[in-house]
């Protein structure tokens, strides 16, 4: 008897998914089958259906998965965009297994060089990408912009725009305890850790137990004691010609960074914190400083207990002899799947959006999202990424690491140097034998 | 004396119980109070109940899409529920009742599965769809909530058939019954306590699952509630909105918590009332 | 036992229980192969290839990834971290779980109230479970911390999650406290199918409370506690979630498990070779205790 209620159930529920699977399949599939028969007859009435997905969170009106398809479709009728957005994470898993599975999306997000799971120089060498020389916004790019998504001459993703990584600042709690301006080099900023720390203030918060935010710092170190001797830094890493290990490099950031711990400036918790709940405490107003991305200006913005005004400045890595230098890098960006139905339709998509004066990127310049490096929004940058917007346009600035490195380096670097500032007896030098260890078994394989 | 014993004794036990569940529960309390700020209230969710207002609420059900969404989520769950149960009681039929090397292996093979966690195996087991010509539809996840179900759940149907004695089935068989009579007339209804143990534990990983559906689910319009929630989760450049994630994380669960409120008792008092003394 | 035995010899070959019985088997056995047994061996190829887990064209390095592994010191951290774990969660979620399971088997008021309040933690995705809890354990301020200040104890100075000896065992109490409701669904269901004319009887000799529960119910319900702790055991084994998501295997590689080390070096360092071979080796090493676990458990059940 219960067994044949069993059964019932189980042939009332087939019954609703067969009725859902027809009801379900409809909007879209129903007007690509009558698309389809009419495409004979008329096939500029043809709706093409281009998937995208892109990793992120969503925000309110949210760009890329509410106003991206929406003015798209606005623009050409026929073209119907569907946008998927994932945390980063699961957007690697999610792309890893669509390209084992042969169910890429049209569009995916890459980046630059060698940065990340969805680096653009790996994704292009297994041949999933299609390449987009012949896209002419790629003038208004320019060089700088398209030089980090080349691979063996071919360019294969288009960077939405630059990213800056900072140091954000509390300009009350700076006035208060009599500080005038902003640090120019390493020694005055230092002092201004020392000034506040005598002022009973907690200089800089970090959430070191998201471990990603110790690049946030490191990076920004060395983009002054690093790039600056030696441009070619990273890629000589691959010929063997420089080494992490090399005396004044790496060891000298590290140990940089490392004051920052000994002198209890960066909050003695770090490790315990999380990413969010540092933030939390620099706009509660319990910190005076944080070192953290372009990014995530609106939530160091948000308020907080306390109202005060932000500053951002580059933290000042270089020694007192020598001129500043900002940690800017090209942000991610678009690229189309290689094996897509829907090539030529995704170039149109890109031409519209990138070109830099329509309305498509008017509404995306204005998302503030990303700063844009040419065309409409590009003059009116948000006041706070001034001064990092100057030190690019000198060319006075540099890529971020781990842009350059092999995806892993950083984690490794990352676990030794929280080992280190967690007292486990780890040195500077044990740091960068296991970062040039991690590199030479990752480019090996 | 006796009788007074006992009654200080349950006192005490429910104020163990009082002061366990208040304690179990009140990390929750995060959750419930956060979800019911406004979006753009980034205060530490540390201070509880200082704001009331259901727009994150709102915010949730609206991007999320929430009927359809929950649709996808219950015909999902629940046809994948049906067929592990019908399968894997099936086949822990067979490997409780044959003593041989045989039915031990096999009772080791579904066991081996339960030690393999998805995330190691997701490249291969996305390859097998791809050359299998698998589309992605809202159903697509629904072969891989099956699959991994099945180790646990014919573990434990296995380890319930046990108890049920086999002199039942011999009698039924002398009656004339065949196999398949057997089985579902005097041996699957002897095991509702295993099966009520299968279908909450299951559903509740299966509704909460949005790792098969990311994967194996294209189209917005087929997603279920949890990939709906990571929606609102952030990452290292997207601070989540952690208002909208709780709220929506409280949708998710509602349905769950509702369905094992009321079904537990009616499950769990049935059985007590006898079913199981055959 | 001489009885039963004889029973179970006469069964054997009997027509109640035919070999036909395994065509029951068929369905199940066709699905896990396709779907999980068929990648597993995929992943055994890959263990002697340098795939990254993007580039299909990749080459066969025979044992070169196996003697990386061996070489390195992360595998013995990763088994270490992950025994530990599981100790912990074997233990907790099972001695929580059946206590009370008992309570609530008992004749109360108000059952369904305390067991939905129990099982309210297991509703919950990690995700949002993995961010509260770093509230919960959030130095300075936090819910312990501040529990500690309460009863005048040094708050600043509590910082689990930062601490390379304490994180682990801080994840393992947050597995416990989501899994303990699940574990305690099963032990209900298994407490359902004891007999209560024996408990009667026993109370009716005079037994004590506890002498009820260590000589009738604990072992009737013996098969119920082998699965429980089995599931424990290959679920401490597997821990992954918190280790991923409230400490990103740190501080420095505290907290870093055998399947967050796979993940780590599948997905961040696309080594998926590599990581391959490392599932293998884990994969052998869970097998095994599991497999000796399980033989043991089966012959106490026997005993009891």
């Amino acid at each position: 008897m219960k067994f044949k209620k069993l059964c019932a159930l189980s042939v009332a529920g087939a019954m609703i998914l067969s009725a859902l699977a027809g009801c379900g399949s409809s909007p879209s599939s129903d007007t690509n089958s009558t698309a389809s028969q009419d495409s004979s007859a008329a096939s500029d009435q043809k709706t093409a259906i281009v998937t995208m997905m892109v990793s992120g969170t969503e925000q309110p009106n949210d760009f890329e998965t509410q106003i991206l398809p929406k003015l798209v479709k606005e623009k050409y009728p026929n073209l119907h965009l569907e946008v998927t957005k994932l945390p980063d994470e699961q957007y690697y898993t999610a792309l890893k297994t669509r390209l084992a599975s042969g169910e890429c999306p049209d569009m995916i997000l890459v980046q630059p060089k060698y940065a990340g799971s969805n680096s653009v120089l790996g994704l292009a060498k297994a041949g999933y990408l299609a390449p987009l020389d012949d896209l002419s916004v790629l003038e208004k790019v320019g060089k700088a912009g398209t030089d980090p998504f080349t691979y063996e001459g071919k360019v294969y993703g288009v960077p939405e725009g630059v990213a800056i990584l900072g140091t954000y600042y509390n300009k009350d709690i700076f006035k208060k305890c009599g500080i005038t301006a902003e640090p120019k080099n390493w020694t005055e900023f230092l002092d201004v850790c020392k000034k506040l720390k005598a002022a009973g203030v907690q200089p800089i918060v970090m959430g070191d137990k998201d471990s990603y935010v110790m690049q946030f710092g490191l990076y920004q170190i060395a983009a002054n004691q690093i790039y600056p001797k030696n441009k070619q830094f990273d890629d000589q890493l691959t010929t063997g010609k420089t080494k992490f290990t090399d005396k004044d490099t790496w060891d000298k950031v590290l140990s940089m960074y490392k004051t920052l711990y000994d002198n209890g400036y960066i909050e003695k918790n770090s490790l315990g914190l999380s990413a969010q709940q540092a933030i939390q405490k620099f706009v509660d107003g319990e910190a005076a400083m944080t070192f953290d991305g372009s990014f995530n200006a609106t939530a160091l913005n948000a308020k907080g207990a306390k109202d005060f005004e932000r500053g951002y400045f580059p933290m000042p890595g270089n020694d007192v002899d020598q001129p500043i230098y900002g940690a800017v890098a090209m942000g991610a960006g678009p690229a189309i799947y290689a094996n897509s139905k829907h090539i030529a339709e995704c170039k149109q998509i890109l031409e519209y959006w990138l070109d830099g004066e329509s309305d498509l990127w008017k509404a995306f310049a204005d998302s503030g999202r990303v700063v844009v490096a040419y065309g409409y929004g590009s003059d009116q940058t948000n006041p706070l990424f001034k001064p990092f917007v100057d030190l690019y346009a000198q060319n006075r600035s540099f890529y971020w690491c781990n842009q350059g490195w092999p995806a892993g380096t950083e984690n490794e670097m990352e676990a030794q140097f929280g080992s280190m500032i967690g007292g486990q007896g780890t040195k500077v030098a044990d740091i960068t034998k296991a970062m040039q260890a991690k590199f030479d078994e990752l480019t090996a394989g | 004396m006796r009788k007074e014993g006992i009654k200080s004794g349950k006192v005490i036990l429910y104020f163990l119980l009082i002061v366990f569940c208040a304690l179990t529960i009140s990390p929750l309390l995060i959750v419930l109070s956060s979800s019911l700020r406004v979006p753009e209230n980034m205060q530490s969710p540390l201070i509880l109940f200082n704001q009331f207002s259901l727009q994150s609420y709102i915010e949730a059900f609206q991007k999320m899409n929430f009927p359809t969404e929950f649709l996808n989520s219950l015909v999902t769950t629940t046809g994948s529920i049906i067929l592990v149960v019908l399968l894997a009681t099936m086949a822990a039929y067979p490997i409780s009742r044959i003593k041989s090397r045989l039915s031990k292996g096999l009772y080791y093979f579904f066991i081996a599965g339960l030690i393999i966690p998805a995330q190691m195996v997701i490249v291969p087991i996305a390859q097998t769809f791809g050359n299998m010509n698998i589309p992605n539809t809202r159903f697509t996840p629904m072969i891989m909530f099956i699959t991994c179900s099945l180790p646990f759940s014919t573990f434990l149907y296995a380890g319930f058939m046990k108890s049920v004695p086999v002199e039942i089935e011999e009698s039924a068989y002398l009656d004339g019954a065949n196999l398949w009579m057997r089985f579902s007339k005097i041996v699957f209804p002897l095991l509702k306590p295993a099966t009520i143990s299968v279908v909450i534990t299951q559903a509740m990983w299966i509704w909460n699952d949005y790792f098969f559906p990311m994967v194996f689910v294209s189209k917005s319009a087929q997603y279920s509630l949890p990939i709906g929630m990571i929606q609102f989760m952030g990452d290292r450049e997207n601070p989540a909105q952690w208002n909208i994630l709780f709220a929506s994380c409280i949708l998710c669960a509602l349905p769950m918590i509702i369905a094992f409120a009321v079904l537990q008792k009616q499950f769990i008092n049935g059985i007590a009332a006898g079913a199981v003394k055959g | 036992m001489e009885m039963q035995k004889l029973r179970r010899r006469r069964l054997k070959g009997s027509p109640i229980f035919p070999k036909k019985m395994y065509a029951f088997v068929i369905p199940a056995f066709i699905l896990f192969l396709t779907f999980w047994i068929f990648p597993v061996f995929q992943l055994f190829y890959y263990s002697f290839t340098n795939f990254n887990g993007i580039n299909y064209h990749f080459d066969f390095i025979g044992f070169k990834n196996y003697f990386t592994l061996f070489h390195q010191g992360t595998l013995i951290n990763s088994i270490k971290n992950t025994l530990i774990y599981t100790v912990l969660i074997v233990v907790g979620s099972n001695v929580l779980g059946l206590a009370v399971a008992m309570a609530l088997n008992m004749k109360l008021k108000g059952k369904t109230f305390f067991r939905t309040c129990t099982f309210l933690p297991a509703l919950f995705s990690a995700i949002v479970v993995g961010f509260i809890w770093s509230y919960v354990y959030m130095p300075d301020k936090g819910m312990i911390a501040s529990l500690l200040e309460l009863i005048g104890m040094d708050g600043s100075r509590f910082n689990v999650l930062g601490d390379f000896t304490w994180a682990l065992y801080a994840i393992a109490a947050v597995e416990i406290w989501k899994s303990f409701g699940t574990t305690m669904i099963i032990y209900l269901a298994g407490l359902q199918t004891v007999d209560e004319s024996l408990l009667e009887a026993g109370k009716i000799d005079g037994c004590t409370e506890w002498q009820l529960i260590r000589k009738i119910k604990l072992p009737l319900i013996s098969s119920t506690i082998t699965i429980n702790v089995v599931l424990s055991v290959i679920a401490g084994l597997k821990a992954f979630d918190y280790a991923f998501i409230m400490t990103n295997g740190g501080p420095g590689k505290a907290t870093n498990t055998l399947m967050y080390t796979i993940y780590k070096i599948a997905f961040n360092e696309q080594m998926m070779g590599k990581a391959s071979a490392f599932s293998v080796v884990s994969f052998i090493v869970i097998i095994l205790i599991t497999i000796s676990m399980l033989i043991f458990m089966n012959k106490r059940e026997v005993e009891l």
